[in-house]
């Protein structure tokens, strides 16, 4: 249960739906339960149940037709005036708000590395096992995806942390 | 500032993934680098930002309670009382599976046989949906509009049954569209239902994916019926000719009238009315 609370942020990442996101990480557990006897002891459950309900996303992509997935456009709309200095919004809902639609925003690939890393803490080598790409290709999105957040937070910027 | 050969480092050297000489090599950089210095202070801004709000939601009560349901081994199925549901599964078994498939079976996947989680499944979407936390991706009252919708979105034919009504009747239940859910790495079909005011789901998926188990079981000729009580809702789940089924409904539901949602024709309801205990139908 420890897991439980990052698997659905990263779910949330991944999918921008509450709804979709609920269903990845109980799936994700019912897999992972169902092959709990291939994980040994020393294994990195965490890193392990993350790679699960990527896996569990990436096959639900597969089939999934994009119009049936929901965006959440009131929070990318967030964006669009980002308003005052963030340092000074540090700490106030609006600048948690902001980031969180910055963060939506971000295209899947980005969004994903900023969740594994930036929010859940996992190294790039884990988070390179998660996604199934090399380190290097850990490094250059996340890079990448730190600087259309800091655009979007910035004073006067358009927001919309497209690349 | 993105000029600087070094500048993809700086995302690495914030996040402690540089060592040894390259990291004092980056340092010694950094130091005489103005441009790559003003990026690591926006980098570490950017970084402490997203620490000290948090950027994405934690997950709902409804989800810990069910990963909670997935964690703990159910203790065995106590012996209940079923009048309704134990007429409901009977007469489904009298009366054969009205929704079609033309769906062929494969090997069962061993992996996903967990105890009673397509019932789950079926409790957890209903409650969704009963609370306005699921929403419909297509509304009809109309089965074949249903059926249209569905084809090509989950891996197997389904046909909902659609009866006439007589002049001047109304039919027991409403028709109210459906979605699609995640279950066993795939789609399942939602339908939702409302009858006497009150919604029935039916949760669709291959019988690949899932097969019902536990609960407790009523065989009628080759169907076996698993009832179950889940988070205080009756659920039915059987298997026939390649598809899983399970029905949901609150218990202020009649079991048997659950039936009606495919087994609604005059003939049927005329079956069904005669069971005792069920004079509502």
């Amino acid at each position: 249960m420890a897991c439980v609370d990052g698997l659905f942020g990263f779910a949330y990442a991944l999918s921008r739906n509450r709804a979709v996101a609920q269903d990845l990480v109980q799936e994700a557990y019912v897999r992972a339960l169902a092959a709990r006897h291939k994980a040994a002891p020393d294994d990195n459950i965490r890193g392990w149940l993350f790679t699960i309900l990527h896996n569990v996303w990436k096959n639900e992509v597969r089939r999934r037709r994009p119009e049936a997935l929901e965006d959440s456009p009131a929070l990318i709309e967030a964006l669009a005036d980002p308003g005052a200095d963030p340092e000074r919004l540090l700490g106030r809902r609006e600048a948690a708000d902001r980031l969180r639609g910055a963060i939506e925003a971000l295209p899947a690939p980005f969004r994903e590395v900023v969740a594994l890393r930036c929010v859940e803490g996992f190294s790039y080598r884990e988070v390179a096992t998660i996604l199934g790409c090399p380190a290097g290709t850990v490094m250059s999105r996340l890079a990448r995806a730190r600087s259309l957040l800091r655009g979007s937070l910035e004073p006067g910027a358009n927001g919309r942390g497209r690349p | 500032m993105s000029d600087c050969p070094a500048r993809p480092l700086v995302s690495a050297y914030v996040d402690g993934e540089l060592i040894g000489d390259e990291r004092a090599a980056f340092e010694a950089h950094v130091a005489a680098c103005e441009p790559c210095r003003v990026a690591l202070e926006a980098e570490r801004t950017v970084v402490a930002t997203v620490r000290g709000v948090k950027p994405l939601p934690d997950a709902p009560a409804e989800l810990r309670a069910r990963v909670e349901g997935l964690l703990v081994r159910r203790p065995a199925a106590r012996r209940t009382a079923w009048p309704a549901v134990l007429v409901a599964g009977v007469l489904l078994g009298a009366l054969g599976v009205m929704v079609g498939s033309r769906y062929r079976s494969r090997p069962l996947a061993p992996e996903l046989r967990a105890a009673s989680s397509f019932a789950s499944a079926a409790a957890d979407v209903h409650l969704r949906y009963a609370r306005g936390q699921l929403p419909l991706e297509v509304r009809s009252d109309q089965p074949r509009e249903l059926s249209r919708w569905f084809a090509g979105r989950v891996p197997f034919q389904l046909t909902l049954p659609d009866y006439p009504v007589g002049p001047g009747e109304q039919k027991f239940y409403r028709l109210e569209g459906g979605r699609l859910v995640a279950f066993g790495g795939d789609y399942a079909a939602y339908i939702a239902y409302r009858m006497d005011d009150q919604p029935v789901s039916l949760l669709v998926t291959s019988a690949d994916r899932i097969r019902p188990e536990g609960g407790e079981i009523v065989r009628s000729g080759a169907l076996a019926f698993h009832l179950e009580s889940v988070s205080g809702l009756k659920v039915i789940s059987w298997t026939d000719n390649g598809l899983t089924y399970a029905l949901a409904s609150d218990v202020a539901v009649s079991g048997a009238r659950t039936c009606l949602v495919c087994h609604g024709s005059p003939g049927e309801r005329e079956r069904l009315r005669a069971f005792p205990g069920e004079p509502g139908i």
